[in-house]
This record gives C-alpha cells, structure tokens and sequence, in this order.
C-alpha cells in the first residue's frame, strides 16, 4: 500500500473540534437535563436515575460489568469473526460462479428477508445457555450483510477495467490480487460495517432470551431488580462494545483503502 | 514480424431480433505496418467497436481482424489499447497505475524505470506521478493513462480519443508529443478523433466512416511530411485537407 499523509491528521481534528464545539455543547446539555429533570420533577430513583448517580453506581459495581463487558464481547467477536471468514469466501465464490449465483444466491436473498434474531429461542433450546448459541446468534445477524456485500462487491468491476485486464493477458489469480480484490474493498467494508452495528444487538438479544451472564442479562437482571441506574450502566458498557469493534473496523478501512472516497480527508 | 492489420467483411450487431443494432461495418480495410491511420467519424458510428473487435476483446459477428498474418481469436496481448473511458485505479498512484501495464504482464519494473520516467516527463506528469488519480485533473487523468496504454512498448497501438478530454492547448502539445514518439517508434496506430485538423496533422491516413452503421467513406492520404509542425499545417495542402473532410461531413447532416 502506498503510504497517506498522515501529519493533517491533528489539524483536522482540531477544525473538526471546532467544527463541532455546538455539538459538544448540546450532548453536554443533554445530560445536564436529565441530571437536573430527575431533581427537579422528582422522578423516584427506581424509574430514572441521573447521570451522576449511574457513574457512582456503575463504578461500584464495576468488577461485574467489566466481566459480563468480556463475556459478550467473546460471543461478538467469535460470531463476527467467524462470519467474515466464511461470508467473504462464500461472497466471492457467488460472485464468480454461474452455478452459485443461481442457487446459493437466490436462498440467501430469501433467507435475508427472515428476521435472523427470531431464530433465536430456538437455538437457545437446542443448545442451551452457553455461549455457542450467542455465537451462533450473532454469526447470523453478521453473516448475510457480508455475504451480500462481497458478492456485489466482487461481481461489479467496471467495463473498463474488465476489459483492460483482458487486454493485458494476466491470469485470474494476477487479475484477482492486482485489480479484482482492491476494487472490491470499499463495497465489502460497507457490509463489514453493517455487520459490526449488529453484532452487539444479536449478542444483547440473545442473552436477553436465555443467558447467566453478559451484558445483555445483566441488563435484563438489574431491571428487574428496579435499578435502572445499573442497567444504564450496562447499556453504557454494550455501547463501548458497540463502538470499539466499529472503531476497530473503521480503522482497518482507513489502513486498506486510503485511497477511497468514504475514507479520504481532504 | 509484420504488423499490419487486415479487416475483411468486418461487421458488428448487437443484439439479435428485432432489437438488434447494426453498429459497424461491413468494412474491408488494410493497414500497413508503420502506418498512423486515424478514423474519423460521427458519435455511434462504430469507431469504439471497431477497435474492441481489433483488439480481441469483442467477437465480430462477421468477417476478420488479421494482425501480422494471424487471425484475431481472442485478446491480443501484445498491442497496446487505450481505452475511451479511462483504465487508471484509484488505489494506485500515477507511476503505479503505469506500472499495472506492466505487473499484469508480469515485466520487470526495474527494466522499465527509465522508460516510464520518459513517458511522464513526455506528458508533463512527470510532477504528478506519486499523486492519484483524484487529485489529478480530467485532461492530466488522460495523459496518465495515454502512459499506461504504452508503457510496454506495443508495436501497434489502438488509441480511443486519448485526447479527447484535453483543454486546445494541453491538446496542441500533447499531439507533438505523440507524433514525436511516433516518429520514433514507427508503430502501426489506429486512433480515433473528433477533430479533424488533429487527424490530418497526426496521420499518414485519415479514414472517413459514415454514420451508424459505420461503414468506410473514403481513405485521404495525407502526404505531408513529419514533422508536422505550424508551417505544415498553415500550408495550402493542409488546408485542403481539411476541406475536403468537413465536405463530407457536411454531405452526413453532422456539421
Ligand atoms: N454493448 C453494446 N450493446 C448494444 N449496442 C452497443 C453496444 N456498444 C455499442 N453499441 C451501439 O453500437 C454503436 C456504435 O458504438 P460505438 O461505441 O462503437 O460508437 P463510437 O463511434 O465509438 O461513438 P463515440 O464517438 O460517441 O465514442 C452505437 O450506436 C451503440 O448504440
Ligand atoms: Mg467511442
């Protein structure tokens, strides 16, 4: 990869702090609100806790929620992972094959339109409380944005550039590292990023049906218990599961494909 | 070997039925090795399909492209082709897009590090090359890829309106350029143009194509000698020249 200039970097965070002070300020009023609405309108405590009360509390109980953070952040990262290497192949081989594209294909366009998360009772009673149903869940809810993503992905090479490889005689593997692959990277990451949105709902829901530990039973406990403070803290924890793997695939965008419009400062 | 370049009752169809478009031809056209041929004629005349059919990558539907003394089956590797809609990738730089020529070919870029610095100077690039493509203009993609058409020193070479998105000035400079290296390299071009004073100062012939479905007017012969430089194309020669190729398209209805 050729390499980016990356001394911008600090001047455009820095405009893009001062671009965005108002929206620093409102998120920072947002919160001011709600601490003082809680007061103010005496909302009881086992309904709505302020902000600060959540961060004391939270912070109390921080050995649990750091544990259940890995618990489900195990079931999110097997699931993604594993989705993408079989998503990625599997994307690629419809894309290239004729047989595929007319029987694979069409079965995962219909499968795509099923509501994957409704699967998941059935595989908690197949397979209990553990985490290979979670992992399941969440390969399920990352799989198919992949697959189809890789599959138009591969399948949408420009004329000119089709026709410029056959002009220059390279064989498919040549063809395939030099200009298929490259071209193909932007469109995969729209589904690698997809995926990653849901893989932290699928893992939530799926504990929220049957589970004895992670975020999402955590979160489905304390509310049962009437301490929505804990359970903000859990859903605050979930979000920083959320983020970090999005964070994780957006930067491994930014290494691969600098060069692309969805990427590009300028 | 010889690379001039035979079509024989060359025709091209699209489609079949009913809906099916006549595009090009039938043509029967012989050009000689060395020969700078350029084809002159009105937007969807074939000129485009005449040239994917001469490199291999599209099938005529009837009649033959030769090339050297051999039929034309398949894409032909050893011709350089500039195709109308530019061929650079974005994740490559300048220099490296040049490069791709010759990676998919599997040449050594060592060999030809002095050749693609030449090239670029020759086009003025020569500032730009580790720039990519989107931080280049439209006119300077052009030339990029003009680079990237011939980087790999083809002896005949298909070029598609390689000018055509230049600003007249960048376009005055480049065609000196062009006709300098083709004076040079003496390789058998076929090159498709708008412009009617660029075919008559670049070419050893001029072929003049009807409207679709393109079929060949008239080939000019332009006997004036290279290089064709501001003299040349004030003389009286040249003048007629063009003259007689606007009163054709004038007989079309296009101007
Ligand atoms: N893939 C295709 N399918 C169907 N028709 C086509 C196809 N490609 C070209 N044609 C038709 O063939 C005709 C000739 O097209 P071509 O691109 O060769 O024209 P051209 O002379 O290069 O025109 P221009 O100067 O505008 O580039 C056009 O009328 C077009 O409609
Ligand atoms: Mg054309």
């Amino acid at each position: 990869m050729e390499s980016f200039d990356k001394k911008p970097m600090f001047a455009a965070m820095k405009l893009r702090l001062q671009n965005s002070w108002m929206f620093v300020a409102f998120f920072i009023g947002f919160f001011l609100v709600w601490e003082y609405s809680v007061i103010f309108f005496d909302i009881p405590l086992y309904i709505l806790t302020p902000p600060s009360l959540i961060v004391e509390k939270g912070a109390a109980d921080l050995d649990r929620l750091l544990y259940y953070t890995y618990v489900t952040g195990t079931e999110v990262v097997l699931g993604y992972g594993v989705a993408v290497i079989l998503a990625l192949p599997l994307g690629l081989a419809i894309a290239f094959s004729s047989l595929l594209k007319r029987t694979i294909y069409p079965f995962i366009v219909c499968i795509e339109m099923v509501p994957k998360i409704a699967f998941a009772p059935l595989f908690i009673s197949w397979l209990g409380f553990g985490l290979l149903p979670k992992v399941i869940i969440v390969f399920l809810v990352c799989f198919f944005p992949i697959v189809l993503n890789a599959i138009l992905a591969f399948s949408s090479l420009s004329e000119e550039l089709t026709l410029f490889c056959r002009s220059t005689g390279a064989g498919v593997w040549r063809t395939f590292f030099k200009v298929r692959l490259p071209a193909a990277l932007p469109q995969c990451f729209v589904g690698f990023k997809y995926a990653a949105i849901n893989a932290t709902v699928g893992a939530a829901i799926a504990e929220f049906i049957g589970s004895d530990k992670g975020l999402g039973f955590y979160i489905q406990i304390v509310t049962g218990n009437m301490r929505p403070d804990l359970a903000f803290a859990g859903i605050f924890f979930l979000t920083l599961l959320g983020l970090s793997l999005f964070g994780i695939v957006t930067l491994a965008e930014r290494l691969l494909i600098p060069w692309h419009i969805s990427v590009r400062r300028t | 070997m010889s690379h001039h370049i035979e079509f024989a009752g060359l025709k091209k169809v699209f489609g079949t039925g009913p809906d099916a478009v006549q595009a090009f031809g039938p043509v029967d056209l012989s050009i000689a090795e060395g020969e700078f041929i350029s084809l002159l004629g009105p937007s969807g005349c074939g000129k485009s399909t005449l040239m994917m059919m001469t490199s291999g990558l599209l099938e005529a539907t009837e009649g033959t492209v030769t090339i050297g003394g051999s039929q034309v089956k398949g894409p032909q590797t050893d011709i350089g082709v500039m195709f109308q809609d530019n061929t650079l990738v974005p994740w490559r730089t300048v220099r490296g897009n040049v490069e791709l020529q010759l990676e998919m070919r599997g040449k050594s870029l060592k060999e030809f590090s002095d050749k693609i610095d030449n090239l670029l100077a020759s086009v003025h690039l020569d500032d730009f090359a580790d720039r990519h493509p989107y931080e280049l203009s439209g006119g300077m993609q052009q030339r990029a890829a003009f680079c990237q058409a011939m980087v790999h020193d083809p002896k005949t070479m298909l070029l598609d309106e390689p000018l055509g998105k230049l600003d007249a000035m960048t376009r005055e400079r480049i065609r000196s350029d062009l006709q300098r290296l083709w004076m040079q390299e003496r390789a058998t071009v076929i090159f498709v143009t708008h412009s009617i004073e660029e075919a008559v100062q670049l070419s050893t012939k001029v072929a003049v194509i009807t409207p679709r479905p393109g079929t060949i007017e008239r080939i000019i012969e332009i006997d004036l000698p290279f290089p064709r430089d501001f003299d040349v194309k004030n003389s009286p020669e040249f003048t007629a020249h063009v003259r007689e190729i606007q009163e054709i398209f004038r007989g079309y209805g296009v101007i």
